[in-house]
């Protein structure tokens, strides 16, 4: 591999580079980079390799019999069970709930913050600590929030007593069975989580438009909503868009909310797919083979929706 | 028509100020230049005409209405900005009929002003690619095409050929004169740099440290500057400035050299120097001939070779320098000592402590 | 308004304004907006406040409803969270109140008296919480100093076939934690790193690194080469350059990298959940499992959580530059 080069004086012609021994760049760069690329390739590389394989067994992590070959039964399984249907539509519903009202929210918090007033560099930080919870604690107390007896939720929606009210996570709004409502409550979290995510790029956006565009706009008589649609909306959109991608990657590997809030009930209302698939991996009767193959076709997914982030993002840099 | 009339128009920050109280008259249809180096006042000056900055005291008058607190848009006036600030995802035809479509306009009458409005800067094969993709004059037309679109009474321009290469500078500057000439339209332009603001003002402004210096056509600029920045700011090089005492009627140097001082002079500037004999002698460099029997004496210390011309930079007492323009075919090694004479009807004098010119009649 | 277009504003503008921007109207508008986000602030924090102040009341003041706003602080929640306890016999319950009247039992202890029980020792918890510190402090440092050389050589050198290694990497981050989980746990087993701290130091230090690489590379890329290369011209060897040049530059980024992967390994639950036990497992996974008589003991989770978040919310404030560095840099540059 070619390392740069320096023209001029060579290191070792030097006093300093005589006094010792030095590294190559070509050393150097081994000795960076392969620890890391190691460590990679243990811990990441060949479990996905393993996966690959194991998913074309129907080997049970809790028996001593080594896997058998299946072939794409699982695959085939996983595609011909409705309920593996079922899960992926959840999540997808989820995700599109979520990933929406963030955006929409995010953004509305960005414009807020985004002239300075007293205190405005305060606030922008407060509004940043959802995001710094683990999520699993913040599922922990948004379930105590929620509770239909003692929860602030029921409070604020002015039924506070025992048995009447809206049981969120149980789907049930003032005594009647809503299926889908505990889907929404989760969202709502995962909503409250991650909009300040989308204020902060939003902001950034919007802080690095000009302010002589605003001038000119001004000059020209041009309304504030005018400004907005013409100016403001079009030179964020593509961070905008960035934050969606991003969101939407992370709400399909949603776990560690729904397993703090509701473990994927009422029944399996909250059941997303990450989440169905920890099921079916590590508990019950730990079906590993199984389990790779779905956790393979989330992977493949996933990989899709990463590469087309990756390449808008190339392009945004390529703009830049 | 467009008067623009500055009374006592002031901006402070704090305690600082930006521009201190300044009176300015625009006539219809003039080009005026704002002239000085950075900080000096120039762009708040222009940006407060606009609207874009709140005066912190005094009125701006349009036509002798007053518009000092009026909506930057309601002043019938067009902005220029150094970076263009042009739509990066409106195509070019779409950035110019913004200003229209912002205040309302009908199709047909925007596309028939954009059409006339293309012709003129001549980018119509532009209309419909982004700015981005334009080269920087083409995207300065662009902006120009932008504020002429709206037929304001008067243009303002904030250092519009500063992002410019030279080379482009030089023919942008032409046709922003000539299209103020064609459009007889008022024009109030900020510039630092000098050559700029001699070749297209009507009238320049040279500002410093917030304060105007002088109001004056580029003639009287150049050959009456009103104090030492004046004199040192216009011209390239500047104003050669030498300190000297006069006694005798002569003005003597260091190094020895005498100069004597023009009758006309003679007792102007014993009247203004009051008492004292500290003087500051001025005169530019093609004031000054090299001939054998020139009443200044020098040492050459460097020679520019500016193809039609050369400007000798000599030495006539412990380091201090002067410039003198001399003709192509002498050059001198380093070294050489030369005599120079002054032109009477060119030499300048400064009093050195209020920096101010001395005038030559008495003041009227 | 048409006071204002002739008059001006009430008191000089001695600061960059436009003349519409001083519009007594614009500066209501202003003060609006910020009314507004003030308010909104509250609202989005008051879960974490609720949650906040659930961690000081009682069992009973928890569970009442409607909830209480005002109530007596108690402790009592810390207690449950942090101690094994077990009931005492009567006669056990006499001594220990006896002691109490002399003074000489903890604050702790004479809560748990309250409850008609004695102190045993630290809880589960506790022992978690120390592996969660151990775990991130050391995967932490692993990540941003194997991700600092890293990133160096990716933005210093040309590679062969650099871009593939890069997308390589960042895709891992991509990865739902489940897919890797499933395989990790059978090598572990077999390599005995099941519920072993090195196990999980390990696995968070390379899922950290991905996004350390990236993020470092992405700071170092800014620093001009021209620095190192005036330095190996006049004679220091390129890992002198490194240390001396580069490193107090990308300092900052270094710090807001620390200060992402740290909050990462300490929040992390799925893989805690899944590769850990009982004698590696952190924090997160055992939050959810208060359980107490009678079940879930709401203030000791309430307790647990507030204990959780505030060494982050701690770290979030004295180091948001860096972070809000960090997150626009991390999400735009890639």
């Amino acid at each position: 591999m070619p390392s740069t080069h320096v023209q001029g004086i060579s290191p070792a012609a030097s006093p300093i580079g005589q006094a010792r021994r030095h590294l190559s760049d070509r050393s150097i760069q081994n000795l960076f980079i392969w620890p890391t690329l190691l460590l990679l390739i243990a811990v990441n590389l060949f479990p996905l390799l393993y996966s690959l394989y194991l998913s074309f067994t129907n080997f049970l992590a809790v028996q001593n019999k080594p896997p058998v070959w299946v072939g794409l039964s699982n695959f085939g399984t996983i595609l011909h069970t409705p309920e593996m249907w079922h899960y992926f539509a959840t999540t997808g519903r989820y995700a599109l709930m979520s990933v929406g009202l963030q955006t929409v929210i995010g953004f509305g918090l960005a414009m807020l913050v985004r002239r300075k007033f007293f205190g405005s560099g305060l606030i922008t930080t407060l509004i940043l600590v959802p995001m710094m919870i683990s999520p699993v604690v913040v599922g922990m107390f948004w379930k105590m929030i929620y509770n239909p007896n003692f929860g602030f939720f029921n409070f604020l929606l002015g039924a506070g007593h025992a048995g009447k009210g809206v049981d969120m996570l149980a789907s049930k709004f003032f005594g009647q069975s809503t299926p889908g409502l505990a889907l929404i409550a989760v969202a709502i979290v995962d909503v409250w989580q991650w909009s300040p995510f989308v204020m902060l790029l939003v902001l950034s956006g919007l802080n690095a438009i000009p302010e002589y565009l605003y001038e000119a706009a001004a000059i020209d008589r041009a309304s504030p909503w005018f400004q907005f649609r013409r100016i403001t909306l079009p030179q964020v959109a593509p961070l905008l868009l960035i934050a969606v991608l991003f969101r939407t990657i992370e709400a399909f590997k949603s776990f560690d909310l729904v397993m703090g809030m509701t473990g994927g009930g009422p029944g399996d209302q909250t059941e997303l797919i990450a989440v169905n698939l920890y099921r079916q991996a590590f508990l019950g009767t730990f079906k590993t083979g199984f389990s790779s193959a779905l956790a393979y076709i989330i992977l493949i997914i996933i990989i899709a929706a990463s590469n087309m982030y990756i390449k808008y993002l190339n392009q945004i840099k390529g703009e830049a | 028509m467009a008067t623009i009339q500055l009374s006592k128009v002031e901006k402070k920050f704090g305690d600082l100020h930006a521009v201190k109280p300044l009176d300015l008259t625009i006539n219809d249809g003039e080009f005026v230049v704002l002239l000085g180096p950075s900080g000096c006042g120039k762009t708040t000056t222009l940006r407060m005409i606009s609207g874009l900055e709140a005066v912190t005291g005094g009125r701006i008058l349009l036509n002798g209405k007053e518009v000092t607190w009026k909506h930057p848009s309601e002043r019938d006036m067009a902005f220029v900005f150094q970076f263009y600030a042009l739509y990066s995802h409106l195509s070019v035809r779409q950035n110019i009929a913004f200003p229209l479509q912002a205040q309302g306009m009908k199709r047909e009458a925007i596309d028939k002003r954009v059409n006339e409005v293309v012709d003129i800067l001549r980018i119509r094969h532009l209309l419909r690619l982004r700015p981005g993709k334009l080269a920087g004059g083409d995207q300065q037309r662009v902006a120009l095409a932008r504020a002429l679109v709206r037929r304001p009474a008067a243009f303002l321009m904030d250092e519009p050929l500063g992002a410019l290469d030279a080379e482009l500078r030089e023919s942008m500057r032409a046709e922003i004169k000539n299209l103020h000439i064609a459009q007889h339209a008022t024009t109030v332009y900020v510039t630092h740099d000098q050559i700029e603001a001699m070749a297209m003002g009507d009238r320049i402004v040279v500002m410093s440290k917030a304060e105007v210096q002088q109001v004056g056509t580029p003639v009287d600029v150049y050959y009456n500057p009103s104090n030492l920045f004046v004199a040192r700011f216009i011209g390239s090089p500047g104003m050669n400035l030498v300190k000297g005492k006069f006694s005798g009627g002569a003005v003597r140097m260091a190094g020895n050299d005498r100069y004597e001082v023009p009758p006309a002079w003679q007792k102007p500037l014993a009247d203004s120097l009051d008492g004292r004999d500290e003087v500051i002698l001025g005169f530019r460099p093609e004031a000054a001939r090299v001939t054998p029997d020139g009443s200044m004496a020098g040492e050459v210390y460097a020679t520019d070779m500016h193809g039609g011309h050369t400007v000798l930079h000599v030495n006539i007492c412990e380091g201090e320098i002067v410039h003198i323009r001399s003709d192509r075919q002498n050059t001198y090694p380093m070294g050489t000592p030369i005599r120079f004479a002054i032109d009477p009807e060119m030499v300048r004098f400064f009093n050195p402590r209020t920096e101010a010119a001395v005038r030559r009649e008495a003041a009227r | 308004m048409a006071r204002f277009e002739e008059r001006g504003p009430r008191f000089p503008t001695v600061q960059p304004v436009r003349v519409d921007k001083i519009h007594p109207r614009a500066q209501a508008l202003r003060r609006i907006v910020a009314l507004i986000a003030v308010v909104v602030t509250i609202i989005i924090l008051l879960p974490v406040f609720v949650m906040g102040i659930s961690a000081f009341k009682t069992r009973a003041d928890v569970m009442s409803s409607p909830p209480k706003v005002l109530f007596r602080p108690t402790l009592e929640g810390f207690m449950l969270l942090l101690t094994e306890r077990a009931v005492v016999s009567p006669a056990r319950l006499e001594e220990l109140q006896e002691t109490a009247k002399e003074g000489k039992l903890s604050l702790f202890e004479r809560l748990a008296l309250d409850a008609g029980m004695e102190i045993t020792g630290p809880s589960a918890y506790v022992f978690r919480l120390r592996n969660s510190v151990i775990i991130a402090g050391i995967s932490t440092i692993a990540s941003v100093v194997l991700g600092l050389f890293a990133a160096y050589a990716f933005s210093r050198f040309r590679l062969r076939g650099k871009d593939d290694l890069l997308f390589f990497i960042l895709s891992t981050r991509m990865l739902p934690a489940v897919v890797v989980t499933i395989p990790l746990f059978l090598m572990y087993r077999q390599l005995g790193l099941h519920d072993k701290h090195l196990g999980m130091i390990i696995l968070y230090t390379v899922f950290n690194l991905s996004f350390s690489v990236w993020l470092l590379k992405g700071f170092i890329d800014e620093i001009p080469k021209e620095y190192e290369e005036a330095a190996l011209v006049d004679g220091y060897t390129r890992l002198q350059a490194f240390f001396r040049i580069v490193l107090p530059q990308a300092a900052s980024g270094i710090a807001a990298t620390t200060v992402f992967c740290l909050i990462f390994a300490w929040n992390e639950y799925a893989f805690a959940l899944m590769l850990t036990s009982q004698r590696a497992r952190t924090a997160p996974p055992s939050i959810a499992t208060m359980m107490g008589r009678g079940g879930i003991e709401w203030s000791a989770i309430a307790a647990g959580s507030l204990g959780f978040l505030i060494p982050v919310v701690i770290v979030t404030f004295a180091l948001r530059k860096y972070l809000l560095r960090g997150i626009t840099f991390g999400a735009i540059r890639g």
